[in-house]
């Protein structure tokens, strides 16, 4: 019960960061008009500045698009604050990320929220955000 | 959202008029203990959490960052022409539009907004403030209060600042600031606009301590390129003992800069 919410809190921060503690405005970089459901494999975490970026081998099914899907997150600051370190995403984890498309229409996204192969899902993003419908 | 510090200020004025004619002295609640410096002055020195946090105060109190901006609210009637100054349409050229997504600074007035902690470091000359977002800093001469500026102050993002105190109250008085975004309102109206300032814009902190723990941060906007009057706004900070400050270096890895996203290493084919 206690990990599961600490899961809920961990997984909570982590997603909610890339709009909402974005360096800069998420409008200046990312499409509210276009979401992406992504649902793949974890292949790669990048903890640094100004965001962490983890990536998602798998297929949106909002178009159909099969990448690896970049999406960004919170500042590694923040996250050790709140005790967070890199080992919360692992490498081979099955998640299912919804976001909005970069505006450069790759495959890079910010994040909004996440669900775990467990069912845990997380509606992340706060009032102000471009948040998943 | 500061509330509860008026209650705090507010009730033991209540109880002191209550009191029986004699027996003020002897009911008269004892000033805020707040931390002291040497030479007696507030002692700001410390890590914080600044605006850009939702301070919740109980068993489980903790600093939620989260994007703050000014409220319109408190707005004095904008100048005829003002309004285009103010709030700038998105161009779609992501440079004009919010250069921060480059790397830029976030200017004096959105700096003191933003959801990363800082820490102060008091004494008795300079009032100096570390920003964990961009490696900002401040050092701020303290000296007699309303003294002038420097002559020919050049325009930059954080502008030139000088301290007094004003009882218990440190003030910090700005001028010389760049035109420049002046908060995080993008991301907050939904409606493709930015706000910004002018480069006539008088910027005014004026901080006391709440309680030992808790700081009134009131700014005031004197921009009368934009505004008719000068006006206020009241923030919070509350002091987190066990915080350090982190390094933040905007360049490691920006990736999407300007929504132009180049592949990391696991995307490439």
């Amino acid at each position: 019960m206690v990990k599961n919410l600490i899961g809920v809190v961990v997984v909570t921060f982590l997603a909610a960061a890339p709009s909402l503690y974005a360096h800069h405005s998420f409008a200046a970089e990312y499409d509210g008009t276009k979401p992406v459901k992504v649902t793949g494999t974890v292949t790669r975490v990048e903890w640094a500045n100004p965001h962490i970026w983890f990536y998602v081998e798998g297929k949106d099914e909002i178009t159909g698009r099969t990448a690896v899907w970049g999406f960004s997150a919170a500042p590694p600051g923040m996250l050790a604050r709140r005790g967070i370190t890199k080992d919360v995403l692992k490498i081979g984890d099955t998640i299912q990320v919804e976001g909005f498309l970069a505006k450069d229409g790759s495959a890079n996204a910010s994040g909004g929220r996440v669900t775990f192969a467990d069912g845990r899902q997380v509606f992340t993003a706060s009032t102000e955000d471009s948040a998943p419908k | 959202m500061l509330k509860p510090f008026v209650s705090i200020l507010v009730i033991p004025v209540v109880l002191v008029c209550a009191a029986p004619p004699g027996s003020a002295r002897a009911q008269a609640p004892a000033a805020p203990k707040v931390p002291r410096a040497a030479d007696g002055k507030p002692n700001f020195t410390g890590v914080w959490a600044g605006p850009g946090f939702a301070h919740t105060v109980g068993p489980r109190d903790t600093d939620t960052p989260r994007v703050v901006a000014y409220d319109p609210k408190n707005f004095a009637p904008v100048k005829p022409g003002g309004e285009s100054f103010l709030k700038r349409k998105l161009s779609g050229n992501t440079r004009a539009d919010d250069p921060t997504a480059f790397c830029l600074p976030n200017g004096l007035t959105r700096q003191i907004l933003s959801p990363y902690a800082q820490q102060w470091i008091q004494s008795s000359g300079h009032m100096v403030i570390l920003y964990e977002y961009m490696h900002f800093f401040r050092a701020i001469p303290i000296g007699a209060p309303n003294r002038p500026h420097d002559k020919d102050v050049e325009p930059t993002w954080m502008g030139d600042s000088i301290g007094w105190w004003d009882g218990d109250t440190f003030v910090v008085d700005t001028v010389g600031l760049k035109e420049w975004m002046f908060d995080a309102s993008l991301d907050l109206g939904g409606n493709g606009e930015a706000r910004w300032h002018s480069d006539a814009l008088h910027f005014t902190e004026r901080l006391r301590f709440a309680d030992p723990v808790t700081v009134s941060y009131t700014v005031t906007v004197d921009d009368p390129k934009i505004f008719t009057a000068p006006w206020s706004q009241e923030f919070g900070m509350k002091l987190h003992p066990t915080w350090k400050i982190f390094e933040f270096v905007c360049e490691e890895n920006n990736r999407c800069q300007g929504g132009q996203c180049a592949d990391s290493v696991g995307q490439k084919k």
